[in-house]
């Protein structure tokens, strides 16, 4: 640090994050010319706790307490990796129910970093407006699963829940209104005036810059980097239900909403093809024996790619979790894109890559 | 002036002490137009000092509790705890993992608990509303008159304002 530079705290308390998080930035007039970030206020201990004082059956429903907002993601990742250890195969009507339940989370994820950047421009009634649409998609859930955000459906095995077709009827109407909402918000971040003062060229990171810092997730995919998880796997029946992968090449925080907000339209149109077309048969498959080898399973949560990596003996005590979190791998490409920016622009742009802390601290 | 309009509006403090974000999303799903936590007056603010109303949420983490103190020690008195989320509360499924601390009763003391996994939106505007009238009750109880002085029998003969004014109840009990 030399004489002409000042040095700004950000958080770890701070009105414009939702977690602890610090940021310590190093600024020359406005312009950012250093940054220095410290994750680890949220570390509780969860992979320890997962070897030591929960059996395997158990810790799908701990692992989801890792993050709210990616919760199905981290508990669906941790059973796929146990089904995969056990040999058992689960009947495709589980198989979608689960990914209904991934891609409305997926929707009220994105909604709420949406309506959050909102907020961090400056734009208060965006906010409000999303905040209260989103109501929506925790109705659709709570009618779903019983909970709004810890929903605890997916068991070893299968779902805890059936979903009837009066439900389904419903779910499809709602999110038929919602989406025509959508429509609205696309033509409000693109032609907002005000709003492409805050975020058009703001927080820019290039395609080589993306893959330079290994960013994943809609931060890639909105440089140009054709990154997403759904495209590669095949435990989920993606390429039957009509996922399509959305890019933009700008790179900024406008084409990061872009992204977010296509996104959103393609998970509407996903479950409702899963609605349409749900196959019939039992909603639990029983599942003996006890884990044993070697896993590694992938899954795209909101953020980018989630990784887990479990380790069974043939005990109900597992030997090793290992999760592998999308903010944690996002980090170096957070710390790139704040130089040289004002530092008046700093909430808006962190809060246009979504961090997730609980995630990355565990 | 201040002390009649502090029950219409209290402002509230947010602090996630290491919780997995779902009762901080339905603090904030709470501020949104379906609940409406504003229609009381609340306003979510980010400094301690102007702040009645203090909302924690998460089990207690090693890193977290310096500042969960902190902040509490700086907010003016009269102040008012709540504790949202089964961990908050008691540890929840986070109880007895090793960097964790079971809860933040150990370290500033809680008003109101407001249990559930994530704590639904009804039950926290239902735990802000009793926390507002346990607000009116610590204003009131600082209006009234102590004596500065008033157990002789301690060596320095100095009773400090917090340990009197701050009782609710059993204040008589002391003297």
């Amino acid at each position: 640090m030399s004489k002409k530079t000042i040095n700004i705290p950000l958080g770890s308390q701070h009105i414009s994050l939702l977690e602890p998080v610090r940021f310590k930035f190093e600024c020359e007039n406005e312009t950012i010319v250093g940054v220095d970030s410290d994750v680890g206020f949220v570390h509780r201990g969860v992979e320890r706790a997962c070897t030591t004082k929960f059996k395997y059956d158990a810790i799908g429903y701990v692992v989801a307490r890792i993050c709210g907002l990616c919760a199905i993601t981290h508990s669906l990742s941790y059973t796929v990796a146990i089904e995969k250890l056990m040999d058992a195969q689960v009947n495709s009507k589980i198989q979608y129910l689960r990914t209904l339940l991934l891609e409305l989370d997926r929707i009220h994820s994105h909604m709420l970093c949406l309506s959050h950047t909102a907020e961090s421009a400056g734009f208060e009634a965006m906010f409000m407006r999303i905040m209260g649409d989103r109501e929506d998609i925790m109705e659709i859930q709570e009618l779903l699963t019983g909970n709004r955000i810890q929903f605890d459906y997916i068991s070893i095995g299968g779902v805890n829940r059936d979903i009837d077709s009066q439900r389904a009827k419903e779910i499809t109407l709602r999110l038929r209104e919602l989406e025509k909402k959508i429509y609205g918000y696309i033509e409000e971040f693109e032609n907002n005036w005000s709003l492409s003062l805050k975020y058009k060229g703001i927080g820019r990171l290039s395609l080589d810059e993306a893959y330079k810092f290994n960013a994943i997730g809609p931060l890639a995919r909105a440089s140009g980097l054709a990154i997403d998880v759904r495209n590669e796997i095949d435990y989920l029946p993606y390429k039957e239900i009509g996922f399509e992968m959305q890019l933009h090449t700008d790179g900024d925080i406008h084409a990061r909403n872009s992204v977010r907000l296509a996104e959103i339209l393609n998970s509407i149109a996903m479950c409702r093809n899963i609605l349409e077309g749900l196959p019939d048969g039992d909603i639990f498959t029983k599942i003996k024996g006890k884990p044993t080898g070697e896993v590694l399973v992938r899954y795209e949560a909101p953020r980018g790619e989630l990784m887990y990596y479990v380790k069974g003996n043939k005990t109900a005590m597992l030997d090793r979790v290992r999760i592998k979190t999308p903010t944690f791998a996002s980090i170096p490409a957070f710390s790139h894109i704040f130089m040289g920016e004002n530092y008046a622009d700093a909430p808006a742009i962190l809060a246009s890559f979504d961090p997730c802390l609980s995630c990355t601290a565990k | 002036m201040f002390k009649k309009f502090r029950k219409k509006s209290p402002w509230i403090l947010h602090y996630n002490a290491g919780s997995c974000n779902g009762c901080d999303i339905e603090i904030l799903a709470c501020l949104s137009p379906k609940y409406d936590l504003e229609r009381f007056g609340v306003i979510n603010t980010g400094n301690p000092k102007q702040s009645d109303i203090f909302l924690v949420t998460g089990p207690v983490t090693m890193r977290s509790r310096e500042r969960l103190v902190e902040l509490y020690t700086q907010m003016p008195e009269p102040k008012v705890v709540i504790a949202v989320g089964s961990c908050t509360c008691t540890g929840g499924v986070f109880r007895d993992m090793y960097n964790v601390e079971d809860g933040i009763d150990r370290y500033i003391p809680v008003d109101v608990y407001i249990p559930g996994c994530a704590a639904s939106p009804e039950l926290i505007i239902d735990g802000v509303v009793k926390a507002l009238d346990i607000l009116e009750k610590k204003t009131k109880e600082r209006e009234k008159p102590f004596r500065l002085f008033k157990d002789f029998t301690l060596k320095d003969g100095i009773v400090s304002r917090r340990e009197s004014a701050l009782r609710i109840g059993d204040d008589d009990a002391k003297d």
